[in-house]
């Protein structure tokens, strides 16, 4: 019997291959999320200046702040935080306890990297992909029916690349060990204790229905809130001042790689959405091997180096990829998927959501009905006055000199911003970034 | 089928959140990162 296709059959075809169109799509972001987050580096590696580590990170927060708010106001508007705020208004708290996180971690690889140094010290919180395994699959249900394969896949390929990521670190490693190394430990194994944790409420905000673009807007008050208390708390104010003023030259490039930062972490959020904390933070930890080509090829870090130096970077970079390509093929299948709707049903339940919502948007979709967000007037303002910000602190920003490699420079920027269209682009088309 | 709006009252949907176990392991972390923060610095 000759097989007719007709309009149900082509929609329940479309039906069963969009969980695998997700799932792509999450490990593109992830990927995606690793070179942004990568390039992140490059702006502050610009700055040689002797500026407290606590002030640089504030810097970098502002301009993290800045951008959370104008790349949503630019891409969906503002409404659709207003309306996600509306259906969902308990992850306000769940996004600021995030963001909270976040800077605690953020300062304490600060301490960790002047303790006991970057090669000992990333690995170390690196480690905050074992935990998001964990998390992952105690909370939320992830792996859960995976088979051992996949299992196989996913741990084996975040073991791999804590491996590889302590190669590179290694390598590009400057720093000696200074006398206080287990408080160093101490802080390293925190820090990836503490961003580990952060991703429970990125998935709890997920299987909640929530827009990452929306859930990034209220992540980055807590983020700043407490970057800004540490920065009060450990230096007072009238230093910080100081400190923030004999910095003017240097503030655009923080700024700058705040919001570059930015840009990988919305990828990272996407990642986490579509394939889950477990897989999504290994492939966004990627961010290492893309930082290490920008020190290598942009800005000479490993000229005159030994050939040891070498082997380690290229042995580090394969374990990574080998890493990357396990989890990625390990995604997961209808009945882990299943457990996943079984958690965000739960969620459902307990936050009195319309499971029609949060199922449609699991699936990167609007529910029927639902208004399509606009842009308004007030969002192009937003976007106007970070875009003056930026504009102001780079009037005073000095170029550094420093060995600097234009070729490479080039080339990584295209690669980069390339990952960016073709992610990007498929996102608009598969989700419309909901 | 429940609106897709959410138009609880503040004090409902923040006791969902304070009685959801899940919101106190960040926050025990987040309180145990400070304290190691703390006794480092």
């Amino acid at each position: 019997m000759q097989s007719v296709v007709t309009p149900t059959n082509e929609a329940s075809a479309r039906d069963l291959s969009r969980p695998r169109k997700l799932q792509a799509l999450g490990i593109l972001s992830g990927f995606t999320a690793g070179a942004w987050l990568g390039a992140a580096e490059a702006p502050t590696k610009l700055v040689s200046v002797g500026v407290s580590p606590i002030v640089i990170s504030l810097i970098m927060v502002t301009g993290v702040f800045l951008a959370r708010w104008s790349v949503p106001a630019l891409i969906l508007g503002t409404s659709s935080v207003r309306a996600d705020l509306r259906r969902a208004p308990h992850l306000i708290i769940w996004a600021l306890l995030a963001g909270c996180l976040w800077a605690v971690a953020n300062t304490m690889t600060i301490f960790a990297i002047r303790d006991i140094g970057l090669s000992i010290a990333f690995p170390l919180w690196n480690s905050n992909s074992l935990l998001g395994i964990l998390w992952g699959f105690i909370f939320f249900n992830e792996l859960r029916q995976a088979g051992w394969r996949r299992w196989t896949g996913v741990l084996g390929g975040a073991l791999v690349m804590c491996v590889g990521a302590a190669f590179l670190a290694i390598a590009s490693s400057t720093q000696a060990p200074a006398a206080h190394s287990m408080r160093g430990v101490w802080a390293a194994l925190g820090a990836g204790i503490l961003w580990g944790t952060m991703y429970i409420p990125y998935r709890k905000a997920y299987l909640s229905g929530m827009s990452p673009l929306s859930f990034v807007t209220f992540f980055t008050f807590g983020e700043l809130g407490m970057m800004t208390a540490l920065a009060i708390g450990y230096l007072g104010l009238l230093p910080l001042w100081h400190e923030l003023k004999s910095a003017q030259d240097v503030l655009f490039w923080l700024m700058l790689g705040g919001f570059i930062w930015v840009i990988g972490d919305l990828f990272q959020q996407y990642a986490a959405k579509y394939v889950g904390i477990s897989r999504g933070i290994p492939l966004s930890n990627t961010n290492q091997f893309w930082g290490l080509l920008w020190g290598v090829f942009v800005f000479g870090e490993l000229r005159g180096s030994a050939a040891s130096t070498y082997m380690q970077v290229i042995g580090g970079s394969l374990l990574m990829m080998l890493g990357v390509g396990a989890i990625a093929l390990s995604s997961a299948a209808s009945k882990e998927q299943a457990q996943w709707q079984e958690a965000a049903r739960r969620e459902s339940r307990r936050y009195n959501l319309a499971e029609d919502f949060v199922e449609a948007r699991m699936q990167g979709k609007q529910v029927a009905g639902e208004v399509r967000p606009s842009r308004t007037v007030w969002d192009w303002m937003l976007v106007a006055v970070a875009t003056g910000v930026f504009v102001f602190f780079a009037t005073m920003a000095r170029a550094p000199r420093m060995s600097f490699h234009g070729g490479p420079a080039v080339l990584l920027i295209t690669a980069t911003l390339v990952l960016l269209l073709v992610c990007g682009t498929t996102l608009w088309q598969t989700t419309r970034f909901n | 089928m429940r609106p897709a709006n959410n138009r609880e009252e503040p004090r409902n949907w923040l006791s969902r959140v304070l009685t959801d176990l899940h919101f106190w392991i960040p926050v025990a972390v987040l309180i145990g990162g400070l304290v190691l923060l703390e006794s480092i610095h």
